[in-house]
């Protein structure tokens, strides 16, 4: 069941950092382009850890999560994914945004991360594809709900 | 869906059970259908009915840079002191161009992230003329029928949202902070009418006695305001919490309204908003011949405003 | 600056002037000007009618002389190049002291520590997930681990950079490898990096690990106790590169740095310390951007703008208190992730602005940097980038080769005026701990980082491979990213810090900890005196830095987001 006021309302997006890097540049213009596009962004300081962002996530009821990791801190996000999981979280969409090399991407994908959005990546691109997971994350929970 | 009509009932009072019984994802998710009226909505509420009114609702409000959310922080922990479940709706500003928001209200309440006994919600503004969104109405209910004795309401800026935040608070906590002038001046205007409690935060800087006094004198000029009391507080140290809990719990006692009562309270102020936005709407928007005769009117100085909306509503 | 209609004097300047106007409007019918990213307004060409030679005497001097526009030292680079700092870092103290010879076999002639994240939060490391051990730089928790990083170096002969955030605890370590290794504090040389707890507090806030009122005390001692024991050593480094990294623009992060720098001036003077003793060892470290021109100029404005400030608000007589000395990084933020190799091109420019901005230090990036963690070879050829603009190009040749440019001082003027009004909006919200305090700050570097994002959105800034000349990433032989530590190396060091405190005298690291409490608490001791102390009796660097936040409170960043 999908209720008509549900579509019409902004996504909701928590973003936020795990770990140990600080620098929040990054996480603070993505948090401002998603606001720009209309969507509701519940914004944390760095340093939070696992089971606070589940705990984060499941009060506000996000749809998406963004991690930003300008270090190695995206190292931790496969522990995130199956502490989400844990929490009855799985339709909780995760991105990851920062300096991820190749390698690691791969393992994040494997993990359960949907997107990893690398230096350079476009305003258009990130709000899209943020918006297409939220609207998803919305599908998954509403299927959960009805069976 | 399926076809059963007792389906997604049972489903939707499992839900008010479970969130009853503590679960935080069940709150969460409460609050998520009430907030955006889903269809089961109307269920929920009918299941939530028996336990509602039962929490105490209080509103704290004041301009930017007063430091609500470390004082509610502080505030938080007293009522945890005292084992009180909390739940905090965490009001933020919404663009006005893109109808987006970023949330950052609970950054200084983290260290309660943990706990069980506290429930934070972000909530943004949502464009509403008042600033609170009426989905904070819903939000409150939800958080009263889980069973959470205190609910904390803490909006951002100064001026008309405070004085929404009023009418569904039961008691209404008003802060300023030395260095905020201009804003005291704004406060004067309406805010302080309001205010069942005034806080000047931030007392341990140099100024602060100087705002306290200005706060007292305006007090002074506001009928009935002898019996409100200025209390000083230092959110960073949790100096003055103790003793402003005790203000806020004094209050509550006097005051102590039954829980259909609170509630009506509450639901008055969501018939206010819809007969505000309706007839700002119908003004605005749809105009007509009665309208326009009423703006020459009140153009050539034959009718005041105030005039010319009574004969407009027929009051 | 609008100064078409100064009338000059020269024969055939105007009708020249016009005649070329008229040219040039005909070719590309008058289109606007660009902006810099200070926003200043840059025109097509510059004359003697925007800047007059006739100034030269206000506006330049000569070098090591006020206003000090053309440089610090009568000899600049011809006297002495700058020095090379290659930050470095990585695994476990054994790889940091490999890594450290090589480059010193490849030429650096100072060097840099860079702990793991692990240490910059204040931790050891059994208090975080392995995962993130050595990661992005050398773990270094105990005095045991900083002999082992300069395992074969010699300490007094070499000039140490430590990334080392209040309250300096990898200095202490330091100063208790030299004394055990019996060589004398007056020998060691180098700068505590990272001692700007305000631009931590802004910007960088990784390194932020004790509360303000705790990280200005401990700031204090630090100089207080640098300036008596180990008088080599440069205490103070106001950090401009974390405002202009987090989005300040280049005349906004050096208003800001000079604004910080003024505060703490103020907290010396107001611990009866002498201007003329302690400025001669206030060192700056700055970011250089692609933005070449913006960059000389904002060095050369900069080193003009602190002369004045601290004649005029400190009364500074010592001429080396009018130095401003810097040490510059090549921007991470103006690096690609796509086309990597194109970073060489990125980092030698930015290099060179350095250059001519008459830096006394230098580190250049490694072109992969946006990638991981720099890789060795990339690392080598950050390092031959130097030596090419050095040697091959003998950019050290001249001093100030820029310096009367009609364009390069105009725009040197005009940064210096950008930066005058930074500094008085930070005069008039009371100062640089005020107004870091309330977040001023924290809301213009935002602003100025999101309104650079919507410049390069929009393609007004142009980067190659990001919104310009896209082609499939053929750089793929530059991707080769470093390895982290192997779980059993990790695992051998966390071994080696459970030895290491199973072994040493717990009494006496208990009473050195109880010690530096107490200093905390009071108002007189010299708190890095007893840091100092407590790392000689063996207390690690977390166990001194919890003791810190329980006295001062955790340092927690004001969020402004």
């Amino acid at each position: 069941m999908t209720s008509n006021s549900d579509e019409t309302f902004p996504p909701r997006v928590l973003v936020t950092k795990i770990g140990l890097d600080g620098h929040d540049r990054g996480s603070r213009i993505v948090a401002a382009f998603l606001r720009d596009a209309g969507m509701e962004v519940i914004y944390t300081s760095p340093w939070q850890e696992i089971d606070r962002v589940v705990r984060l996530a499941l009060e506000e009821d996000v749809d998406v999560i963004g991690v930003s990791s300008l270090a190695t801190d995206h190292l931790l996000v496969p522990k995130l994914m199956v502490a989400l999981e844990d929490a009855g979280l799985g339709h909780v969409k995760v991105v990851v945004g920062g300096i991820v090399p190749d390698d690691d991407e791969a393992d994040l994908v494997d993990a359960g991360v949907s997107k990893v959005f690398h230096p350079g990546s476009a305003r258009d691109d990130i709000v899209g594809e943020v918006a297409a997971l939220a609207a998803k994350a919305r599908r998954e929970r509403e299927q959960e709900n009805a069976s | 869906m399926t076809g059963s009509i007792s389906g997604p009932a049972v489903q939707e009072q499992s839900l008010v059970k479970r969130m009853r019984a503590g679960e935080l994802g069940a709150l969460a998710r409460v609050i998520t259908e009430l907030e955006r009226l889903s269809k089961s909505a109307p269920q929920l509420l009918e299941d939530m009915a028996p336990f509602l009114g039962q929490a105490i609702v209080v509103g704290f409000t004041g301009p930017p840079g007063a430091g609500k959310s470390t004082l509610v922080n502080a505030y938080i922990g007293r009522l945890r002191a005292e084992n009180k479940t909390v739940g905090v709706i965490a009001v933020d500003p919404s663009s006005p161009i893109s109808g987006g928001a970023i949330l950052g209200d609970r950054i200084r309440m983290s260290e309660h992230t943990g706990d069980d006994g506290v429930f934070i919600r972000s909530l943004a503004s949502r464009g509403h003329v008042g600033g609170l969104s009426p989905a904070a109405v819903r939000i409150i209910d939800a958080m009263d029928a889980s069973g959470r004795d205190v609910i904390i309401v803490e909006t951002v800026g100064a001026g008309q949202s405070n004085i929404d935040v009023a009418e569904i608070a039961d008691i209404r906590v008003v802060l300023s902070a030395p260095g905020l002038g201009d804003d005291i001046q704004a406060m004067k205007a309406g805010i302080l009418e309001i205010a069942d409690l005034l806080v000047v935060n931030k007392a341990d800087l140099p100024d602060a006695e100087r705002t306290y006094r200005q706060l007292q004198f305006a007090l002074s000029l506001r009928r009935g305001g002898g019996d409100t009391s200025v209390v000083k507080t230092v959110a960073t140290t949790g100096g003055g919490v103790d003793e402003l809990a005790a203000k806020i719990a004094e209050i509550a006692t006097a005051a102590s309204r039954s829980p259909a009562e609170r509630r009506r309270r509450r639901a008055r102020q969501l018939l206010a908003w819809a007969v505000t936005d309706l007839i700002d709407q119908r003004i605005r928007k749809e105009g007509g011949p009665e309208v326009d005769r009423l703006c020459d009117e009140i153009l050539t100085a034959e009718l005041s405003p105030i005039d010319a909306a009574r004969r407009l509503l027929g009051t | 600056m609008k100064n078409e209609a100064v009338q000059l004097p020269l024969p055939g300047f105007d009708t020249a002037r016009a005649e070329w106007r008229s040219d040039y409007n005909e070719q590309l019918g008058d289109p606007p000007n660009p902006r810099n990213r200070s926003g200043i307004e840059v025109k097509p060409l510059y004359t003697l009618a925007d800047w007059d030679p006739a100034n030269y005497m206000d506006d330049l001097g000569f070098p090591g002389q006020l206003p000090m526009t053309r440089g610090i030292y009568a000899t600049m680079h011809r006297g002495r190049s700058w020095s090379q700092r290659q930050l470095i870092g990585l695994g476990t103290p054994e790889d940091y002291n490999e890594r450290l010879k090589n480059l010193i076999a490849h030429g650096s002639n100072a060097g840099s520590l860079i702990p793991c994240n692990s240490v910059y939060r204040g931790y050891d490391g059994d208090e975080v997930d392995p995962l993130l051990l050595g990661t992005c730089g050398a773990v270094v928790n105990t005095v045991e681990d900083m002999g082992i990083c300069y395992r074969d170096i010699p300490i007094g002969d070499f000039s140490t950079a430590l990334n080392d955030p209040s309250p300096f605890t990898l200095l202490a370590l330091l100063l208790c490898v030299a004394k055990r290794r019996g060589i004398p504090w007056n020998k060691i040389t180098g700068t505590s990096n990272q001692s700007d707890y305000i631009s931590h507090f802004v910007c960088n806030h990784m390194f932020f690990r004790l509360a303000l009122p705790g990280a200005r005390r401990v700031l204090l001692d630090h100089i207080v106790f640098a300036q008596k024991h180990v008088p080599g050593w440069n205490p103070l480094s106001v950090v401009g590169q974390h405002m202009q990294q987090g989005g300040a623009t280049p005349g906004e992060a050096m208003g800001l740095t000079l604004s910080t720098a003024i505060q703490y001036a103020n907290d010396c003077v107001a611990r009866g310390l002498d201007p003329d003793q302690f400025l001669p060892r206030f060192t700056f470290f700055f970011d250089i951007s692609i933005s070449f021109f913006e960059e000389i100029a904002k060095f050369r404005a900069g080193r003009r703008v602190w002369q004045r400030l601290v004649r005029e608000r400190f009364g500074a007589q010592n001429p080396k208190a009018w130095r401003f000395k810097f040490h510059a990084q090549t921007s991470g933020v103006d690096l690609t992730r796509e086309q990597p190799l194109n970073n060489i091109s990125r980092v030698t420019v930015q290099a060179m602005a350095g250059i001519f901005g008459g830096l006394q230090s230098l580190h250049t990036d490694a072109y992969d940097e946006v990638l991981s963690v720099p890789t060795e070879k990339a690392a080598r050829i950050a390092v031959a980038t130097q030596e090419i603009l050095k040697e091959e190009a003998h950019l050290t040749n001249v001093i100030d080769p820029l310096g009367g440019s009609y364009y390069v001082e105009t725009l040197t003027n005009e940064m210096e005026a950008k930066i005058l009004e930074v500094i008085e909006r930070i005069d008039q919200a009371g100062g640089m701990f005020a107004a870091v305090e309330t977040g001023l700050v924290q809301s213009m570097v935002g602003d100025s980082a999101l309104a650079f994002q919507e410049r390069v959105e929009s393609g007004e800034e142009t980067i190659v491979g990001v919104n310009k000349n896209l082609v499939a990433d053929d750089d793929q032989m530059a991707r080769e990213p470093l390895k982290p530590p192997s779980g059993e190396v990790i695992e051998a060091q966390l071994m080696r810090l459970k030895r290491f405190k199973a072994e040493r005298n717990q009494e006496a690291v208990t009473r050195a900890l109880d010690d530096l409490a107490r200093a905390g608490e009071s108002v007189d001791e010299n708190v890095f005196g007893k840091i100092v102390e407590a790392a000689d009796a063996n207390a690690t660097h977390g166990e001194i830095c919890h003791r810190l936040r329980e006295v001062y409170g955790f340092g927690e960043p004001l969020i402004v987001p």
